[in-house]
């Protein structure tokens, strides 16, 4: 008997769909390693070990283990296997509570021994996401955004706006809002690839850089005016950026005019 | 007139105090193996603890720790006829130990001109020459910025040395127009990127003017940015205005 439940323990498992169950439930129930499968936006592509590309532009994205959900930098991903969707959301659930969340696209591991599979729909995947996001108060509301962004579903800019313009939310569940919302205005405005094609460029953006060093009263207007003007892409992406990291409830009202969501 | 005599002065110092740190120089040289200790008093301001950890006094005052202001105390580690290792420390007291050759108190002024040409031979760098530069500076030797220059303009000079005379020399009394003097000097892309810190470091007109004229003009982006962020810091608002007119033209 024992043996028995050993070996169930150490095989994948794929959780059945109970009829009435939402797709919360079901994850809670299994306890441990959970990974929710569900179809990702036709762009993005990834390793399958926590490096994805082709969410915004050419930024890639980092959520495996040791990193955090929204690390992102500019690489050149050329060198790196980048598959399609779908994408995966691997959960860490203990004792009926999600602990943590991590965001994969691309191969599945080999060994996926002790893990609980649930496939489901962009659709369902996405709005038990947003409600993670929207009401969950740890850290899995940030660790939701990447997997929820990743859902070939609708934009999910208004609940990402609602989380950053509430005082009530943690500063840094707000802060990965900001930052995520700063992603999504420069990718509409065409600019997420903008580079600092000419040594004016390069100038222009370390300015931004350095203003936005300053104390938020001082550094927060000028960023802001700086989002607005299209005159120079790459320090408007700059701007736009560096606004997101502020955590200043005005960035929020700025991306909401450039979303087009006011 | 005045020029000559100026410069003639400290050249005939520098001769005379030349033979008497040489008399150091020979004292050190004289031991083959083992370690030459000696110490000299420390320049107003200058504190330690005796176990390497050093300060300046700034006018805050530094309420939690005592400030032991010398002697400056440094031991040269000998092998095979050559130094091999400069330590250098602020207050405490020597260990007791027969094996060690004691110079005992020597003049500052000769101290620090051993140092300096000492660090200048440490071609290497590295942490020898750190603080053989730091013994120099430390002591209570007057103005050695004149030193400390030539320092920075020596090509021959390992680089990193070169940065830390080029550090000191900004720490020191020197005119801020002498400092900016300097950079026309600094072939070095590593040592203008240390200049704009430097410079920053003084907070006056002429710093700010001259890390802007670098922000505008160094042949080397990765310098002209380093010249930005330290105009940032410095909250000036001519540093301001320059950063609205490169984002606003």
């Amino acid at each position: 008997m024992r043996q028995f439940v050993l070996a169930a323990a150490l095989t994948a498992a794929v959780a059945p769909s109970s009829p009435g169950q939402t797709l919360a439930q079901r994850v809670l129930r299994a306890d441990g390693i959970v990974e929710v499968i569900y179809p990702s936006k036709p762009s993005v592509c990834g390793d399958g070990r926590g490096t994805i590309s082709g969410l915004f532009g050419r930024s890639m994205y980092f959520s495996g283990a040791g990193g955090d959900n929204a690390v992102w930098n500019r690489g050149n991903a050329s060198n790196r296997s980048c598959e399609p969707g779908p994408a995966r959301a691997v959960v860490s659930v203990s004792s009926g509570e999600i602990t943590r969340i991590r965001a994969y696209v691309g191969p599945r591991p080999a060994d996926t021994r002790g893990v609980t599979t649930i496939e489901t729909s962009a659709a369902e995947a996405a709005a038990w996401l947003t409600d993670l996001v929207a009401r969950n108060e740890s850290r899995v509301a940030s660790d939701a955004m990447l997997p929820l962004l990743l859902a070939n579903a609708p934009e999910p800019w208004p609940t990402f706006l609602r989380v950053a313009r509430d005082s009530s939310r943690s500063r840094g569940i707000r802060h990965a809002a900001l930052g995520w919302l700063g992603q999504g205005v420069s990718a509409r405005l065409g600019i997420a690839d903008s580079e600092d094609d000419t040594p004016d460029d390069e100038m222009r953006s370390q300015a931004v850089f350095v203003l936005s060093q300053r104390p938020k009263g001082e550094s927060v207007p000028d960023l802001i005016e700086l989002a607005r003007s299209p005159k120079h892409p790459s320090a408007r992406r700059a701007a736009i950026f560096w606004l997101g990291q502020t955590g200043d409830p005005r960035a929020a009202d700025v991306f909401a005019d450039l979303l087009g969501l006011r | 007139m005045r020029r000559s005599l100026l410069l003639s002065i400290p050249f005939v110092l520098g001769g005379a105090g030349a033979l008497t740190a040489q008399s150091i120089a020979d004292r050190v040289n004289a031991v083959r193996d083992g370690i030459v200790r000696m110490s000299f008093s420390s320049r107003p301001g200058v504190c330690g603890d005796g176990m390497g950890s050093v300060w300046t006094r700034n006018a805050r005052g530094d309420t939690w720790r005592a400030c032991v202001s010398g002697p400056i105390r440094v031991a040269i580690g000998r092998d095979n006829g050559s130094t091999i290792s400069v330590r250098t420390r602020v207050g405490g007291q020597w260990s007791a130990s027969a094996s060690e050759t004691d110079l005992g108190q020597v003049s500052p002024e000769d101290a620090a001109r051993y140092f300096l040409r000492l660090t200048r031979e440490l071609s290497g760098g590295g942490r020898n020459a750190n603080d053989a530069m730091t013994a120099a500076v430390f002591a209570d030797a007057g103005d050695i910025s004149p030193e400390l220059a030539g320092l920075v303009r020596d090509r021959d000079v390992a680089l990193e040395t070169r940065k830390q005379a080029l550090f000191w020399f900004g720490q020191g009394d020197a005119p801020t127009k002498t400092l900016v003097g300097l950079y026309d000097n600094l072939d070095a892309q590593s040592l203008r990127e240390h200049f704009t810190f430097v410079v920053s470091q003084r907070r006056d007109n002429e710093a700010i003017d001259k890390l802007i004229d670098i922000a505008r003009g160094d042949r080397d982006s990765d310098v002209r940015k380093q010249a930005m962020f330290w105009l940032g810091q410095t909250k000036d608002p001519r540093a301001i205005k320059f950063f609205h007119d490169i984002l606003v033209p």
